[in-house]
């Protein structure tokens, strides 16, 4: 349904249609460029090489298209909805929440085009790495790229219950963190100073996104243990998320929302 | 006050039932002076809003009932408890025998809600969507979909916009098209918060008969607040008034307007622009030769004033009606204020 919605919504124009394709390309590719750009120029950064810079910078692209291919509408951005008390209209629907709020955000059409680009971008990488792409290999990726988006989403959950709090002050906080990880995605932390790494990797888990699910599926650091952390981190903070965004939803049904504001997919 | 005589109803016949309701909410409280900074951040003022305070509601299926109130009485406070979004802070709400909160996948499924201010449509896309994307989130079977898609697209005069974007709609139009998309799925009870609130007068005219429609037709329960006392009286039979969080009054319309006298008007016209004096009668203005008069009946008999007017002037004219309703309201809302 939602696929169909989406559908209509990005064919109800032909230029409209052209622009938003073009534009998401170009800012797909504007949020791993600058990074490419250094790794080719100085053929490789730190101990990457410039085609290990490629991969991970597929792989962050991806994730970026992965969650905006399933969590549009501000699914993501879940603190505008709490803020603005759109939830409310999710509330009134036959069907438990977390249904509504992962199938609701799924745009195939006009969501994909910065996951096609990562999907090039990717490819581009696998053909210029000489890798041993074992049906295990391909596995790990997928748990892998999965796991990351999840460190992203429960990132954005986690701060984005403290609109339930203060909705107005809070009302940007998710998109303020999403854009935080999007930001620093791309860069390889080797080399940081190991307070600087270890915050970057619980903390703030940017280093989740990309860097330390790459680092594991090229073998750079060669320690096979480090297969199970980012699946692992991507639980645990899945769980915090939900364990906060319960609290917060509590507290929802004790205070209701005290402002409507038109924004948002709905008026 | 008065409360409604009803008659002994089983579980069965109960639609809406709340007991011993309350509801605070708290609000925190800022001084502005720039002393009071760190009081404000570390140890603010709370203050406690009763929104609803100890409110025992009974509604029987099948019954159209006016919810009123002035503003911040706790009305929407009432629909929001009523409608799953929100949980008292004691006392049990009860609807179609299930709690809203603790049922509330199950229970949503069998009601339907607008808000007047806010619409389910979807936004940048054409009603018929809307309507196809409900058909599917509330898995309405494909035989009542086109069955109630048919209904409400001829009552509510939905196709000269159905294919149109729902952000392009006027008020009047999103409000039709918002009460056809919550009757999909033949709900069994409706709660309507302000539903005509800015809509023009042909537009409300069609949705109150659209209510009044399937409320005879389908037995469907209703609630509806208002500010628009006029409008709920051709609605609904029974009115419960809420003031401070309190009901102040359950019953009928009728009884409301005899508690607190039957305001009538009465217009004479004298030819001349001097008005007669009647006792027991307020005079409200004087124009082109017409007086108009607004007077109590259970105080003063309408013969007895116009044998009084005759008595001063010769009468070329006369009109008589009730006060509108929202006269009555005002002067309710007026005695609660003081």
């Amino acid at each position: 349904m939602q696929a169909y919605l989406d559908f209509m919504w990005m064919t109800r124009d032909f230029k409209f249609f052209i622009i938003n394709v073009v534009a998401d390309f170009i800012l797909s590719l504007s949020g791993v460029v600058a990074v490419f750009l250094l790794a080719e120029r100085f053929a490789g950064i730190g101990v990457w090489s410039r085609d290990q810079v490629l991969f991970m910078l597929g792989y962050a692209a991806l994730v970026d298209g992965v969650l905006e291919m399933f969590c549009s509408y501000n699914v993501l951005h879940i603190s505008r909805r709490i803020g603005r008390g759109q939830l409310d209209h999710t509330l009134v629907q036959p069907q438990p929440l977390w249904m509504a709020l992962l199938t609701e955000g799924f745009m195939p059409f006009s969501g994909c085009w910065g996951f096609l680009a990562g999907l090039g971008i990717s490819a581009w990488a696998f053909g210029q790495l000489d890798l041993a792409l074992s049906f295990g290999w391909w596995l790990g990726y997928g748990v892998h790229l999965l796991s990351s988006c999840a460190v992203v989403l429960a990132f954005s959950f986690l701060w984005g219950a403290l609109a339930f709090w203060s909705p107005v002050g809070a009302e940007e906080i998710s998109s303020e963190a999403v854009s935080f990880t999007r930001q620093l995605k791309s860069f390889p932390l080797d080399g940081l100073h190991p307070i600087l790494v270890n915050g970057l990797l619980s903390v703030v888990p940017v280093g989740f996104v990309a860097w330390y699910p790459c680092r594991v599926l090229l073998g750079i650091n060669g320690d096979a243990g480090s297969l199970w952390v980012t699946p692992l981190f991507a639980c645990a903070l899945s769980l915090v998320a939900l364990i906060a965004f319960k609290k917060g939803l509590h507290y929802y049904g004790q205070t209701g929302s005290q402002r409507y504001l038109r924004w948002g997919h709905r008026s | 006050m008065d409360k409604l005589d009803r008659n002994a109803t089983y579980a069965g016949d109960i639609a809406v039932e709340l007991k011993g309701v309350d509801k605070t909410f708290y609000q925190r409280q800022r001084s502005a002076r720039v002393r009071d900074v760190f009081k404000n951040l570390f140890r603010p003022t709370l203050r406690e809003i009763h929104a609803l305070r100890q409110v025992d509601l009974t509604v029987r299926r099948g019954e159209i009932v006016a919810y009123a109130g002035p503003n911040g009485a706790g009305k929407s406070t009432t629909v929001k408890l009523l409608s799953s979004v929100l949980a008292p802070t004691s006392g049990t709400v009860r609807a179609l025998g299930m709690d809203p909160m603790q049922d509330r996948v199950r229970y949503v499924n069998r009601i339907g809600v607008v808000f007047g201010q806010r619409t389910e449509l979807w936004w940048d896309q054409p009603v018929s969507a809307s309507f196809e994307w409900k058909r599917v989130v509330w898995d309405i079977p494909q035989e009542r979909y086109e069955r109630m898609l048919g209904l409400v697209r001829e009552l509510l005069g939905l196709d000269e916009f159905f294919d149109s974007l729902a952000r392009q709609l006027s008020l009047g139009q999103k409000m039709r098209a918002d009460l056809g998309l919550m009757l999909l799925h033949e709900p069994e009870i409706l709660f309507l918060d302000e539903p005509t609130i800015g809509v023009d007068v042909l537009a409300k005219r069609n949705i109150l008969d659209f209510i009044k429609n399937i409320n005879r037709e389908q037995g469907v329960t209703v609630m509806i607040t208002s500010h628009d006392m006029d409008e709920l009286e051709q609605l609904a039979g029974r009115i419960v008034m809420i003031d401070r969080g309190r009901i102040a009054y359950d019953g009928p319309f009728d009884r409301l307007r005899s508690h607190f006298g039957d305001r009538r008007r009465l217009r004479l016209q004298t030819g001349g622009e001097e008005a007669p004096a009647l006792e027991h009668a307020e005079l409200l203005q004087t124009q082109a030769g017409w007086h108009e008069y607004v007077f109590a009946a259970a105080q003063v008999k309408l013969p007895t004033l116009l044998e009084a007017a005759a008595a001063q002037v010769p009468v070329l004219d006369v009109e008589t009606h009730r006060a509108p309703i929202d006269e009555v309201i005002a002067d309710i809302y007026e005695e609660w204020e003081e």
